[in-house]
């Protein structure tokens, strides 16, 4: 709860900043702020707490893993903000202020205890996202993805809402205990209001996580936001999007799981390929990521199919490794923008020469991405796959590898073009905290490659 | 219980006129109309606070605000663009899917006690804020983080900028 508050208290802080045109303190506060929340989150491990609040919230394990890995992200990609916002208007306190304030929606998503917390904690997160994804306000395509992400959005939270209410009609309950108690007590029977409302959760919450076939705003909101943004949205908010799936799942409807199992495979299968196959194609890196972004909730999707008590470490390590190499992807991305001004493969052209560095650690990245092994991305793919494996689903497995090996075919183009492409750009600067965030990150994704046991010894979070 | 299936008419009627009407202003005319049978369904139902709100808030800003925006876009058919068949048979299909579930599972439930309310006062103002102040607190006082963000991106998209800054 203190993180909750820390978090809530901390944008309103900066507003204050912003209004003494304090702008040089914005990033160290939000930093502090940052850190002494996630300390506070720290501290809630294996503290065994009971649900709070009427059974509202229950910062267990599992909330404390997601919300440690959310804050850290958004940490890393507020240290690319130096200089970014500054360029947009002078507003920058406030872009500051919604991006915490949506985190403070995505704190009570992992650690809800009750669908009314669940529907909160989304619209703070979603509302908040909207603003962002529209702050270019003299960018045509950004305020189209504004536009969309809200129509979408709303409509999504529509179906994802009337879930909710004839899942309380079935069991006159918001509370995941409550509902869990409910499905025991009335096995094998297919309660009309309870089934159709598990189906419309379905679609509510794949909407928001990006999978196919409800994915079709992902890549033109994630082209049109400012870039800073889109690496916000595909790490942070879909992280967030599959634990609070994942916690409703494991706690409330595990028992039926017969019954949406089927519906969720095809899904994932859908996600895989569309994702996949549509990416190859692409010719703007920012657009590849977009796409990649939904093959890879397809692979998070695996842990809610072969839903078991390790599914909530295999979504934690697998979007922990996809988190930091996005953000490495979009922060190299970030840079070559501001130099060229066009986020096409083109401009990645003889990157190996302009800034060893900076090819270095993205082509670190891509190979997580693809999940090459001795990387993070590797470990990631083999909890999911290992889960699918010991759930039997063959089958399902081997379409996802047949789909790893077609992510590698994009994701190696990047890597070519900077190694074995030339081009008569001059060097990049790389300023002092990308050289920070960059370095973090791909030593990350490292050492939980080489090293997977410091992610996989922590017990199980569901 | 005639009452009920009256108003239930006049609520699906309303609401099919919205999307038929060809001219965007009428429809949202509509839709008020059916906002108020709802409200009407919120007085049966013995939910005084809720028809309050539904009126007030719903009926009363929202839509006007709504019809305001329609008659400063001026939208009109020239400028609707054309969508082609095929989407309108898949946009029908998967439209009438989700109908045929719902009616379905509507269909196949038990029938309670019709119109008899275990608590006739559930819906009073006064059980409504025990409720809300009770074992809702905690998601009311939430929902001040979700307002308070909407309010800073609402003055954050409308203000002008006082120099234009070069955009990314």
């Amino acid at each position: 709860m203190t993180t909750l508050i820390i978090i809530a208290v901390l944008p309103i802080v900066l507003l204050y900043l912003g209004l003494f045109k304090a702008n040089k303190l914005l990033l160290p506060v939000t930093i502090i702020g940052l850190l002494a929340a996630l300390g506070t989150a720290i501290m809630k491990w294996n503290s065994y707490d009971a649900p709070i609040y009427h059974d509202m919230m229950l910062f267990d394990n599992f909330s404390v893993a997601f919300s440690g890995i959310t804050i850290v992200s958004t940490l890393l990609i507020l240290m690319l903000s130096k200089g970014y916002f500054e360029k947009i208007s002078h507003n920058v306190a406030e872009y500051f202020a919604i991006i915490l304030f949506s985190l403070a929606g995505i704190i009570v998503m992992v650690s809800y205890y009750n669908l009314t917390m669940l529907f909160v904690g989304l619209e703070i997160m979603s509302v908040s996202l909207y603003i962002l994804a529209g702050i270019n306000k003299k960018d045509f395509a950004s305020n189209e993805a504004s536009l969309k992400y809200f129509l979408m959005g709303a409509f999504s939270t529509g179906f994802l809402l009337f879930g909710i209410a004839l899942i309380y009609g079935a069991t006159h309950s918001f509370n995941l205990a409550a509902i869990r108690d409910w499905v025991t007590a009335h096995p094998r029977n297919m309660d009309p209001l309870f089934h159709t409302g598990v189906v419309l959760i379905i679609i509510g919450l794949c909407f928001k996580v990006g999978a196919a076939p409800f994915h079709f705003w992902t890549p033109d909101v994630y082209e049109g936001s400012p870039t800073l943004i889109t690496a916000f949205m595909s790490t942070v908010v879909k992280t967030a999007g599959f634990a609070a799936f994942l916690r409703l799942f494991s706690v409330s409807f595990i028992s039926i799981a017969d019954f949406w199992m089927p519906t969720l495979m095809v899904i994932t299968v859908i996600t895989l390929f569309v994702g996949n196959l549509t990416a190859l194609y692409q010719h703007s890196f920012k657009r590849m990521l977009a796409f990649s972004s939904i093959s890879h909730a397809g692979y998070l999707l695996f842990a809610i199919v072969a839903l078991s008590a390790a599914s909530g470490n295999a979504v934690f390590i697998y979007a922990t490794a996809y988190s930091i190499a996005s953000i490495i992807a979009f922060a190299v991305l970030l840079l070559v923008q501001q130099q060229l001004g066009s986020d096409s493969f083109e401009s990645f052209n003889g990157l190996g020469r302009r800034n060893p560095f900076l090819a270095l650690v993205l082509t670190i990245a891509m190979l997580s991405l693809a999940g090459i092994p001795l990387t993070a991305g590797f470990m990631g793919k083999f909890f999911m796959f290992y889960g699918a494996l010991s759930r039997f689903q063959v089958w399902l497995v081997i379409l996802a590898v047949v789909n790893a090996i077609i992510s590698i075919f994009y994701y190696f183009r990047v890597i070519i073009a900077m190694y074995f492409r030339s081009s008569e750009q001059t060097a990049l600067e790389v300023p002092g905290y990308y050289q920070f965030v960059l370095g973090f990150s791909a030593l990350a994704t490292l050492v939980i490659g080489i090293y997977p046991a410091i992610v996989t010894n922590l017990p199980n979070l569901i | 219980m005639n009452t009920f299936y009256f108003i239930a008419f006049l609520s699906i009627f309303f609401s099919l006129l919205v999307i038929f009407a060809k001219n965007p202003v009428h429809s949202v005319l509509y839709l008020i109309i059916t906002f108020f049978t709802f409200t009407i369904h919120y007085v049966i139902l013995n939910a005084q606070f809720l028809a309050i709100v539904n009126f007030i808030v719903y009926m009363g800003a929202i839509l006007v605000l709504f019809l305001f925006v329609m008659m400063m876009l001026n939208l009109n058919k020239e400028s609707e663009p054309n969508k082609s068949n095929l989407i309108k048979i898949v946009g029908v299909i998967g439209g009438g899917c989700l109908m045929v579930t719902l009616v379905a599972a509507v269909k196949g439930l038990a029938k309670s006690q019709p119109v008899v309310l275990q608590n006739p006062d559930l819906g009073s103002v006064q059980n409504l804020g025990k409720v809300l102040f009770g074992e809702f607190l905690l998601p009311f006082e939430v929902s001040s983080i979700l307002l308070l963000s909407a309010m800073v991106g609402a003055v954050l998209l409308a203000t002008k900028d006082p120099k234009q800054p070069k955009t990314v």
